[in-house]
């Protein structure tokens, strides 16, 4: 069994040609319908759950992009806001992580500017078991525990040991946006 | 048109009488083919395959625990499923055949348990002209499905779908049917029957037949499944001498130690058969003077380790990329065993037509192993091998710029990329095929210690 189209036979012999001639697909095709039926069940899985504090939707006309929103949790510094995110799946998803970012704000170690997220359930650790559930729980719970050791804002992870000046600080970049 | 028709192909119409034992967690629909790896989870055969890492080791999707073999499809669990849910497995039946010929890689058909191979009906698609690896490619119906017109013509249907929005997705045969094609009432009338039947026929009860161990032969009780997809009671497995697990049906090595057991399965039995399962828990507690204490099954560190074969590095790119690494073939499998990717030789089958092609390990090559493929490939003793000329370099370039193909290549790729635009993988293998500059970019990468993401 060969899974990504090596072709070593026609390669070997004259690499551009096959290359051209082939227009690269994808290394693992998956179509679409099942990454459309997959994501249905997760949107109705989430809707029926009413987990408290996390929530999704897709965009009004692309169902390969959603937005959610987390709440930070209780008895953390980040309790009281809201944050929302975009999720962006790939056709071959689940197998592929979404991309994954925060549109608001978040002043947190392993945020950075942009929104991008550090977090290896989104990268390297990824599972095609998780979902956009387990997805968003995963980022509310990194709110209140971030990875010190990697962060992406060093200025947030300085200032972490300090809680109350943290809280300060969330609060008043919260409120600017 | 029966109303009902909508409803037996609509998404999931069927899907709310079934267990959640049932739920593969990947497709989150009910299991279609199942395999169930040695942590005792159970995924479909495609969740599993697509799942896996094509140049390391794998994890489960569930509890992370390690396997390098892509394990073979339960037929027990696959005939018992069947048997459960005749119309739900019917659909999915067909959506993964769908997805199999447009992705033309098919996954091994059963008829029967056990599996003598009828060849009744044989359909013959022509390959893709554009596609100059494949001309023609043949594969075997099983008896009792629906005719080959009518999978043709649902295959038609489902491609025109419109692939949108979740309230679009909603697949309306019964109107397309009824427009364009005249045919297509009858066709899809004859499909209904079919599944009338089926349904009709398995009104029956699933029996402790269905669901007996392959050793015992009576209700299972703590199943554990091999990686040849064979069913046995946990306490029906007896451990070897040398703990090298070897199935008593079909002889083939167990690879990864004492498998766990499927509790999703177990459960399921229980609820199933509660006064059966009692007795066989008091038999089983009878002689559990040689047992060992059941292992718990989610853990990873309990069971027993057994003979461990050789297992693929986890994230070590740099030992790849020097020559004295393993010799691994990334994205290559072993039809025989199962281990993906290849690690040690390779050899390709040089008649296999299929685009799947046709791989053993070196082991399995020299134990001249007659098993078929993992993808109902029609290999027969007679093709002949060639051991697989083994470029690490040039694999693991092309593999990356496939598997980054959709434009977002890695930084340390966008330079290569630059010059010689619309053609990566041509670049790639002719600076590694004949400069040395990419020998330094290689040794770069690797000093770097920037792990490229696979």
């Amino acid at each position: 069994m060969t899974t990504v189209n090596n072709g070593y036979q026609d390669n070997n012999n004259n690499p551009a040609v096959a290359a051209t001639k082939q227009p690269l697909p994808p290394a693992k095709s998956v179509d679409t319908q099942s990454v459309l039926k997959r994501l249905q069940s997760e949107l109705m899985a989430l809707m029926m759950s009413g987990d408290g504090g996390i929530s999704a939707f897709p965009e009004e006309d692309n169902i390969f992009c959603w937005k959610g929103t987390i709440n930070g949790s209780k008895d953390t510094v980040f309790e009281g806001t809201e944050y929302k995110l975009s999720l962006s799946f790939p056709t071959d998803y689940p197998f592929k992580p979404p991309k994954v970012k925060f549109e608001t704000g978040c002043f947190h170690p392993n945020v950075d500017v942009y929104g991008n997220i550090c977090l290896d359930i989104l990268q390297d650790k990824w599972s095609s078991a998780y979902d956009v559930r387990t997805i968003l729980l995963s980022i509310q719970s990194l709110l209140g525990e971030p990875n010190i050791s990697s962060p992406l804002n060093t200025q947030a992870a300085a200032l972490w040991s300090n809680q109350e000046e943290y809280r300060k600080m969330v609060m008043k970049l919260y409120k600017a946006v | 048109m029966a109303p009902s028709m909508e409803d037996q192909f609509s998404d999931g119409a069927d899907s709310d009488e079934i267990s959640r034992n049932f739920i593969c967690c990947v497709c989150l629909d009910l299991l279609y083919k199942p395999i169930v790896l040695a942590c005792g989870h159970i995924s479909c055969f495609w969740c599993v395959h697509l799942s896996m890492d094509g140049a390391h080791e794998s994890h489960c999707p569930i509890c992370r625990n390690p396997y390098s073999h892509f394990p073979s499809i339960c037929q027990r669990l696959h005939f018992m499923l069947l048997k459960m849910y005749p119309v739900a497995y019917k659909r999915r039946e067909k959506q993964t055949l769908e997805r199999e010929e447009e992705t033309r890689r098919f996954s091994p058909r059963f008829d029967a348990y056990g599996g003598g191979s009828h060849t009744d009906k044989k359909l013959k698609i022509e390959a893709d002209p554009a596609d100059s690896s494949i001309t023609v490619f043949e594969f075997k119906l099983c008896p009792d499905s629906s005719s080959n017109r009518v999978k043709k013509h649902f295959a038609d249907l489902m491609q025109r779908q419109p692939v949108s929005l979740p309230q679009d997705f909603v697949i309306p045969i019964s109107k397309q049917t009824s427009g364009g094609n005249p045919q297509g009432a009858t066709l899809a009338e004859e499909e209904n029957d079919v599944l009338k039947n089926n349904l009709d026929q398995t009104c029956e009860q699933l029996s402790i037949a269905d669901v007996q161990c392959t050793a015992c032969k009576q209700l299972l009780f703590r199943p554990v499944v091999l990686n040849c997809g064979h069913v046995y009671c946990e306490t029906c497995f007896t451990i070897p001498v040398d703990e090298r697990f070897r199935c008593e049906v079909c002889q083939v090595l167990h690879p990864s130690g004492f498998p766990k057991v499927c509790l999703e399965l177990d459960h399921f039995l229980e609820e199933q058969f509660p006064e059966e399962y009692a007795l066989r828990r008091e038999a089983v507690q009878l002689k559990a003077v040689h047992l060992h204490d059941a292992p718990s099954t989610c853990s990873k560190n309990s069971g027993i380790q057994g003979f461990k074969w050789s297992s693929v590095p986890k994230e070590d790119y740099c030992t790849w990329l020097k020559d004295n690494g393993p010799k691994i073939h990334p994205c290559a499998g072993c039809d025989s065993c199962g281990m993906y990717p290849i690690v040690g030789d390779r050899y390709r089958c040089k008649d296999c037509k299929e685009k799947m092609g046709f791989d053993l390990c070196g082991d399995c090559y020299n134990t001249n192993s007659k098993l078929p493929g993992r993808f109902n490939q029609q290999h027969t003793p007679e093709h002949k091998f060639e051991l697989v000329n083994w470029k690490l370099k040039q694999e693991m370039l092309r593999l990356m710029v496939e598997q980054l193909g959709d434009g977002s290549a890695a930084p340390y790729l966008s330079g290569i990329s630059l010059e010689q635009p619309g053609d990566p993988i041509a670049a790639l293998v002719s600076i590694d095929d004949a400069e040395e500059t990419a020998e330094n970019d290689v040794n770069g990468l690797a000093a770097s210690d920037a792990t490229p993401e696979l």
